[in-house]
């Protein structure tokens, strides 16, 4: 049989630490069992950037998750390992708040939405913009930064939502643009970014 | 013209009038271009279909005639013209 990691009722980020610790110590076939949809995407992308395949099964609230280690080859590799998708620049936009700047919050609301105007119109596009904190609320409510966002996102650049934030707020089914994503994926983003520009 | 602009002389101006053409027509906010040297920082874009229905709700608000500024954009990149209407 092969080896199961329960995870039912762990938070976020406990299923992929947990999944990931089975990946160390040599298991290359395993099933995880996680009880929420967030957990599910969490635990696909780690499959996918570990050279995992996975397939899903549910059954009454539980999802159980079947890893199996991928056919190895050197292009798969390099595809996974590769920092950021192509289209986009080598370069991360990180945003912790949905304003810019300290002081009022209409005229911040206005130049954040200005920012991803000018983003989206612009040439030189980031590989990834990465929301955290009160900056959720901008993929969210605000429906011209998400226009904007849908733009980035049809040339290339990838949107990661911090879905722990998502939930904190309550906002998690208002998503209209990017993925839900977690601590792991965002700090990988800014480590193989060449920079990281923080609003 | 492939959109429209409005410029404002002051960055309240262009805040209130978001709020002004709420419900009216859908606008976004952007910078002011680098083509248009007049306005604060702040301009507001609809789209040429609005343009009658938007001037009109401007003219029956608080914003005084002087204090904005309609241009018509066409092009983008260095082919882009901004004409004033």
């Amino acid at each position: 049989m092969a080896y199961l990691v329960d995870a039912r009722g762990k938070p976020c980020p406990t299923p992929v630490i947990m999944a990931k610790k089975a990946m160390a110590e040599g298991h290359e076939t395993f099933t995880v069992l996680v009880d929420n949809p967030t957990a599910v995407e969490n635990l696909k992308r780690l499959a996918d950037n570990q050279g995992f395949t996975v397939s899903v099964r549910e059954d009454g609230g539980t999802f159980a998750l079947d890893f199996a280690k991928g056919e190895g080859c050197a292009a798969c590799e390099e595809a996974v390992n590769s920092p950021l998708p192509a289209a986009g620049g080598d370069w991360a936009v990180f945003v912790g708040r949905d304003i810019i700047g300290d002081g009022d919050r209409e005229l911040g609301t206005n130049l954040m939405r200005m920012f991803f105007y000018t983003l989206a119109q612009g040439e030189d596009k980031p590989g990834a913009v990465l929301f955290m904190n009160a900056g959720v609320k901008l993929p969210t409510l605000d429906e011209q930064v998400a226009d904007h966002l849908k733009a980035l996102s049809d040339a290339g650049t990838e949107i990661l939502v911090c879905g722990t934030c998502l939930n904190f707020y309550g906002i998690a089914d208002q998503l209209k643009v990017g993925t839900v994503s977690n601590m792991y994926d965002i700090v990988t983003r800014m480590q193989k970014a060449g920079k990281v520009i923080s609003l | 013209m492939d959109y429209g602009v409005i410029t404002f002389t002051s960055t309240y101006g262009a805040i209130y009038a978001q709020k002004v053409l709420k419900g009216v027509a859908p606008v976004q906010v952007m910078p002011v271009l680098r083509e248009i040297s007049l306005g604060c920082g702040i301009a507001v874009r609809f789209n040429p279909e609005d343009l009658e229905g938007v001037k009109a709700a401007l003219a029956a608000s608080t914003l005084k005639e002087g204090e904005y500024a309609f241009y018509a954009i066409t092009g983008s990149g260095k082919d882009l013209t901004a004409q004033p209407l």
